[in-house]
């Protein structure tokens, strides 16, 4: 039987009066691609920014392969090392190069040559599709290149997770599809993938796992055949509804037979 | 009495127009330097999340911005002794008051330079598990001074400009040297217009030199970089 990567055990979390994560419970297998989806402001990003500690969980634990990272004896650094974020924003480095932005991790945490690095870097960066731009600053990058870099920079640290918040939210819908082609190359990869999106077609097509997150707590969750075809509670039906209807007629991924309970995308000509 | 104009004046005292040219450049130079490392570290503080080093900051800030920076170099010229401190050298005290006055602005400036970097960029550093004082040299600090550069020139200049400030203590740079040469000769209108064009030639040059240094690293793609 294998060990989870990652687990997660009641895990809290407020904002002031503002009860953001009410105790929610997961694991994460290797390999699997587990994907977290819900409405806005449903805490799915306070939950993966809880596991990067970039949001610090007031009660409950995290165990990354079996460590408490809340332990005094935990370099949390040493954990982010492997687990690191893709952030819907792409957050490049502005005043670095599509290279010297996957490099500079490598030079700084893993202490790599330079050199060393920068070849690293390149190959990266060829996972992604992108060698032609390896000395193209972010700003002369389109967001769906960007958001590839993001992925090559993670990819490059050679983490046993990659978490992903909205990596494709924030792109023109054109630019979406070379961003989640990469992320499936990933994910067929082997890749330990946790995955926030709306794109649900990527969800039915790669996820082991899918959950359902709403007002801070796991409604619904289950393989992507259980919960879109099937799903039992009744949020995630309405949940489904409305972001099928939103997203539907623009996302080839989802098929006829995508539709909750046979009354989603079609009750309206 | 009205004495006729001569410039002849200004090539007899060139070398004493120098000496002084050269004194305003090191005081300036210098002050500017240790006011922009002290910029950085007080600017840092300005943004802890520690109230006791925010506050104490803060306080210089506000202390050095609002007060008279001729009081500031008498303080630390004439009231220092007063508390045992003495500083032989006016040159010596002059710089100190300087340093500090321009560390005080240059934070301010830092400080918005920080402001202008999105906190993402710091997540991102972070996440890959580089340490706080890792994201901040190899992201934040060369991104604010670059953002900075603008207000950063406008504040080398002043300070070259209010160096002159420091004749009030005796010491001789360009100012003190002009008004002691036009003492002796009389020749008030040379002599002054003479200084006041070899402290723009510095000006000017300081500016012109980091207009070079902006565009020299702008970042391409970004805002103010020139475009293809
Ligand atoms: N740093 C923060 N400070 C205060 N409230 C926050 C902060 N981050 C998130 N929140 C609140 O937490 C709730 C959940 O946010 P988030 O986790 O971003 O949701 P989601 O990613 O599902 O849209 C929202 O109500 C949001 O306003
Ligand atoms: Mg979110």
């Amino acid at each position: 039987m294998t060990e989870p990567i990652i687990e997660i055990i009641d895990l809290k979390k407020s904002f002031g009066d503002n009860h953001v994560l009410k105790g929610i419970s997961m694991k994460v297998f290797p390999q699997e691609v587990v994907t977290i989806i819900g409405a806005s402001g449903s805490g799915k990003s306070t939950l993966l920014r809880c596991l990067n500690h970039l949001n610090m969980p007031d009660g409950g634990k995290i165990l990354f392969q079996g460590h408490d990272i809340n332990d005094k004896d935990i370099d949390i650094n040493a954990v982010r090392t492997q687990m690191n974020m893709v952030f819907q924003s792409f957050n490049l480095f502005m005043h670095l190069t599509a290279k010297r932005n996957i490099a500079l991790a490598l030079i700084k945490v893993k202490k790599m040559g330079k050199a060393e690095a920068e070849q690293r870097a390149m190959e990266a960066l060829d996972k992604v599709g992108l060698s032609d731009k390896a000395d193209a600053y972010p700003g002369e990058l389109s967001g769906g290149q960007q958001q590839r870099v993001a992925i090559a920079r993670a990819m490059a640290m050679d983490p046993k997770v990659i978490l992903f918040d909205e990596p494709t939210s924030a792109l023109d819908p054109e630019l979406i599809g070379e961003v989640l082609d990469v992320m499936k190359k990933l994910a067929t990869s082997g890749m330990t993938m946790v995955v926030v999106t709306h794109e649900m077609g990527f969800a039915r097509e790669m996820a082991d796992k899918v959950i359902f997150m709403d007002q801070g707590v796991i409604a619904e969750q289950g393989t992507p055949e259980d919960l879109f075809v099937n799903p039992q509670n009744p949020r995630t039906k309405v949940f489904l509804r409305r972001i099928l209807k939103e997203v539907g007629a623009m996302d080839p991924g989802i098929p006829s037979d995508f539709v909750p309970n046979g009354n989603g995308v079609h009750d309206k000509p | 009495m009205v004495m006729t104009i001569d410039w002849t004046i200004i090539p007899d005292y060139l070398p004493v127009f120098f000496k002084g040219l050269e004194t305003t450049l090191l005081i300036s130079a210098i002050s500017i330097l240790i006011g922009f490392v002290g910029g950085i570290l007080i600017g840092m503080c300005r943004i802890s999340r520690n109230p006791l080093v925010y506050g104490i900051s803060s306080v210089y800030v506000e202390a050095f911005r609002g007060t008279p920076l001729l009081i500031q170099i008498f303080l630390v010229y004439l009231g220092l002794p007063q508390l045992g401190i003495y500083i032989e050298s006016p040159l010596v005290a002059g710089l100190i008051a300087l340093s500090l006055n321009s560390a005080a602005y240059q934070s301010e400036i830092f400080r918005g330079g920080v402001q202008s970097i999105s906190v993402g960029q710091i997540e991102a550093a972070r996440s890959l598990g580089m340490t706080y004082n890792q994201a901040l040299f190899n992201v934040v600090i060369p991104q604010a001074i670059r953002n900075a550069l603008p207000p950063y020139t406008n504040e080398f200049i002043t300070m070259i400009k209010d160096s002159s400030l420091v004749m009030t203590i005796g010491v001789l740079e360009l100012t003190l040297r002009g008004k002691l040469i036009s003492a002796t000769t009389g020749q008030s209108i040379p002599v002054l217009l003479f200084v006041a064009v070899l402290y723009f030639t510095l000006t000017f040059s300081t500016s012109r030199i980091l207009r070079y240094v902006e565009k020299r690293f702008a970042i391409p793609g970004m805002i103010g970089s020139d475009q293809k």
